[in-house]
């Protein structure tokens, strides 16, 4: 081969080769990801991709489900024009319509509805996906109804709510500065990869680790003390730490005293959880509990690494992390370097240190004068920590039209498997008038729509995100959008104008409005387009320490509270205000009877790596590596079931059963059945009843219900699509 | 002279499989045409000691200097890259005997539909205009890296030395 056939094959950019790298990032995981990424484009289209150097928060590398982009763009499956039904919902049968006719026929139906039952009848819904959050909340407050909703009805916001809770505002971990850091169920070789690296370096340097997981994760192999404890387990071991901390005289004093509230309160209550205790509750040993608790308290700095959704994925979820969070002012970790810290977010979630006007342009100060939010008489407590109605009440409230009826639903992506029973969630939806879904594959779940409207990809669009360390990326299109696929953001400018919901800004383009939005920070979109792989932020700041000093903490108290004023508030089961410890509703030890015909505890929504929920299902590249459903459990488990390694097996609840494989591995405790979620014919997250909720948060009970497994040997894998 | 080669350190890798996705984006591995996978990344565990153990290991063609498959190759299929090293392969020679199969001591080479052997070429197409390969230059974590041997070993010395104390 000559030099120029080489480098074709090599893929080696260059004026020669004809290859461009065009700078970009990767939104398959989302935030505080977005890996950034070099595309090599040729003629038009995108040959290989790579990690982009420049990027400071992932140094060039990416993870698997980054690495198959390329392939996801490309999928055969993609939508490419706007369908409008013509068979049965849930049928698949669609017609290719244009994008006018698609837009204003929705637009007429919306308006209909708008006008006979009122704006409120009419949900907007956003999928996974976080980037065009900003601007369909703003669509939705200027269509008028309170229900902005969001798939973070199952992930994400009771974490935030337990921090919300305690003191204020979600404190992430300070990796950089800390002397020991807490993993409390967080498993990054599974996601958010792209930190390994950050955490393998300070553990080279001697930083402490504890990790409490019931998992042998790799992180796990490498800590100075590990907890294996049994799921939903958490807040009993947390309490026991604290019971340590306090009575070891391991807290801080000052911090308590003249911060915190309900210190004696919350004193009693951890005297009531002596690690002997917790022992046998989460199934570890009381020297471990005692050796993590000292640990912890007595490292000059320490953090805690919470997850998203594993500890608030149980029906005592919020109060579990409650406890967990509870140990952070316990120690006076609060806010200072190397310890959790506070800081306000910028773009999307995403804290970048420094100020824009996000929040306003969401408009959400129009929810005031709105009737009340899916969800809101429910769960009280997350209606007034959060933005969104909960999207888990919704099957409730369309079937009793309590307290309105629901006429309508609008996604930017939607997946039912997100929701514990999720047929149900789907057979309520198809009681609406109207169900639209704009997505870039015809899903499962978007067969029941009457429209699907294309979306495209991150490649074909703009797309804004910051990053902590006060990077900002406006990214620009690769390669030209596929078929007659649009931006998010466009399709809801577009809809804005059919429905003459007159909002100047939004229609007047993604440009206008990240000009608008960064305003405070002195950034413009012009500015932007010079950097295609991103900057630096002028001026932007990490967060100051103990800002509570000057302000306060974000609580009705103004200080940490052990002791919740909000859920006091609440005269409800569920709603101590105190972090103190319920067994999951449905455990071995609470359901005794239940356990002895289901005797294994089902646990349900661990990652893997190449999956980021259905979203890798579809491309050959990430699909290889895992060809199907499949179900962690241990070897004796599967010995006394009779189920050999790699063999298909029944996982049996109360309410169903499914299909998987079995994957024996030392790495699960005896007992427990990790089932991988998302399975189009193995939904495990249809065995779980949507009424299996945390009472305040209303997240579903994912990780702790009870199962049985039986050997399978019929070899059918089922119907496979999404 | 110093040559660079594949390095995989398995203290580091945490099983992404980054790597084996980023050899067949290189590659264009059309999975449903037929085409298989270079690389792999295997889950092992130790079920036997009284710990649990687990690791990740990502193995491909190992481009031995002293190759036991070329050595095998009845039909000149396999030839090795002068200026990189690396074993690479003309699947229109290959006849399909698989003597390259019993010769590799790591279970590397494949078959496909056609019945030739199918493996990782070390990237020497990049390699030669002074790219890493695709699966080095993704990985998260540097277990798997592109460098001379001996720069890689005095690292790992250094390692090893500062664990003694």
């Amino acid at each position: 081969m000559n030099d120029m056939d080489l480098k074709i094959k090599g893929k080696v950019p260059g004026p020669d080769s004809g290859i461009e790298v065009r700078k970009s990032l990767c939104a398959i995981c989302d935030p505080n990801t977005q890996c950034g990424m070099d595309l090599y484009v040729k003629d038009g289209r995108i040959i290989k991709v790579a990690g982009m150097k420049e990027a400071p928060h992932s140094h060039g590398s990416l993870c698997s489900k980054g690495a198959a982009l390329r392939q996801y763009i490309y999928s055969p499956e993609r939508v490419l024009t706007p369908l409008r039904r013509t068979g049965e919902r849930g049928s698949g049968e669609f017609e290719p319509i244009s994008w006018d006719k698609a837009l204003s026929e929705i637009a007429e139906k919306l308006n209909a509805i708008k006008d006979e039952f009122g704006p409120e009848s009419v949900m907007f819904f956003a999928g996974y996906a976080k980037w065009a959050r900003p601007y369909l909340t703003r669509f939705t407050m200027m269509f008028g109804s309170p229900n902005y909703l969001t798939e973070s009805s199952t992930c994400a916001t009771a974490m935030a709510m337990a921090h919300q809770l305690t003191y204020g505002a979600p404190a992430g971990p300070d990796l950089k500065n800390t002397d020991c850091i807490m993993f409390w169920s967080q498993n990054p070789s599974a996601s958010g990869s792209l930190n390994l690296l950050n955490i393998q370096k300070k553990l080279d340097a001697g930083m402490k680790c504890i990790v409490i997981d019931p998992r042998v994760t790799d992180l796990a192999q490498r800590a100075d003390v590990y907890l294996q404890i049994r799921p939903g387990t958490d807040g009993a071991l947390a309490l026991a730490m604290g019971h340590v901390i306090v009575e070891e005289g391991l807290y801080d004093k000052d911090f308590v005293e003249n911060w915190t509230v309900g210190f004696n309160e919350y004193r009693e209550l951890a005297a009531d959880m002596a690690p002997e205790k917790a022992a046998v509750i989460c199934g570890v040993s009381a020297a471990d509990i005692r050796a993590a608790a000292r640990l912890y308290a007595t490292s000059k700095t320490a953090c805690i690494q919470f997850s998203a959704a594993p500890v608030v994925h149980h029906t005592n979820g919020v109060q579990n992390y409650r406890a967990v969070f509870c140990l952070i002012p316990l120690t006076g970790n609060l806010d200072i370097a190397g310890g959790n810290r506070m800081n306000k977010p910028s773009i999307v979630y995403v804290p970048g240190g420094f100020p824009t006007r996000e929040p306003q342009f969401m408009c959400i100060d129009r929810l005031a004068g709105m009737p009340e939010r899916v969800g809101e008489a429910r769960f009280p407590v997350w209606a007034k920590l959060t933005n969104q109605a909960q999207a888990c009440d919704i099957p409730r409230q369309i079937r009793t039209g309590d307290p309105y009826p629901l006429k309508a639903f609008f996604a930017l992506g939607l997946n039912c498997r997100m929701f514990a029973g999720s047929q149900d969630f789907i057979d309520a939806l198809c009681e609406l008038d109207l169900i639209v879904d704009v997505d870039l594959f015809l899903t499962d779940t978007a067969k029941y729509a009457d429209y699907v409207l294309p979306a495209c990809s991150s490649a074909e669009r703009r797309e804004l995100r910051c990053w902590p360390m006060g990077y900002i990326q406006f990214t620009q299109p690769a390669i030209e959008p596929l078929g007659q696929s649009k931006s998010d953001v466009e399709i809801l400018a577009e809809l804005s104008k059919h429905l003459g919901l007159d909002d100047e800004l939004l229609e007047s383009g993604m440009e206008a409005c990240v000009n608008w939005i960064l305003e405070p920070s002195g950034l413009t979109v012009e500015e932007l387009n010079k950097h295609p792989e991103g900057m630096f932020v002028p001026g932007a700041k990490p967060p100051a320490e103990r800002k509570y000093l000057n302000v306060g903490f974000n609580t009705p108290s103004g200080k940490a509270e052990f002791v919740s004023s909000l859920l006091a508030a609440v005269d409800r089961e569920g709603y101590e205000e105190l972090p103190s410890y319920r067994e999951p509703e449905m455990s071995p030890v609470s359901q005794p009877d239940l356990a002895k015909e289901f005797p294994l505890i089902l646990d349900t929504g661990s990652r893997l790596p190449m999956f980021q929920h259905t979203r890798m299902f579809r491309v050959p590249w990430a699909r290889s590596l895992s060809p199907e459903p499949h179900a962690d459990i241990c070897p004796d488990d599967a010995a006394a079931a009779g189920i050999a390694d790699g063999s298909w097996m029944k996982i049996i609840t109360p309410r169903g059963q499914i299909r998987a494989r079995a994957h024996l591995t030392k790495m699960v405790r005896k007992g427990d059945v990790h089932m991988y979620h998302d399975w189009p014919q193995a939904n495990v997250n249809d065995l779980i009843s949507g009424d299996y909720l945390d009472p305040i948060s209303g997240f579903p009970g994912y990780r702790s219900s009870l199962c049985k497994i039986e050997a399978e040997n019929a070899v059918e894998g089922g119907a496979d699509n999404d | 002279m110093t040559r660079k080669s594949l390095y995989f350190d398995v203290q580091k890798c945490v099983g992404c499989y980054a790597c084996a996705v980023a050899c067949m984006d290189q590659n264009d591995t059309d999975l449903l045409g037929g085409d298989l996978m270079f690389r792999s990344v295997m889950h092992v565990e130790n079920m036997e000691a009284g710990e649990v153990r687990i690791a990740h290991v990502s193995t491909a063609c190992m481009h031995c200097d002293n190759a036991e498959c070329l050595d095998a190759c009845p039909s000149r299929a396999l030839r090795r890259d002068p200026e990189s090293g690396a074993v690479i392969v003309r699947r229109e020679l290959c006849i399909g005997c698989h003597a390259c199969a019993m010769a590799c001591p790591f279970g590397i080479p494949r078959f496909g539909g056609d019945g030739t052997i199918q493996k990782c070429d070390g990237c020497y197409a990049r390699t030669r205009f002074g790219y890493a390969p695709a699966c080095a230059d993704i990985c998260p974590t540097g277990a798997l890296s592109y460098l001379d041997i001996n720069e890689a070993m005095a690292a790992k010395q250094a390692r090893f030395g500062a664990s003694l104390v």
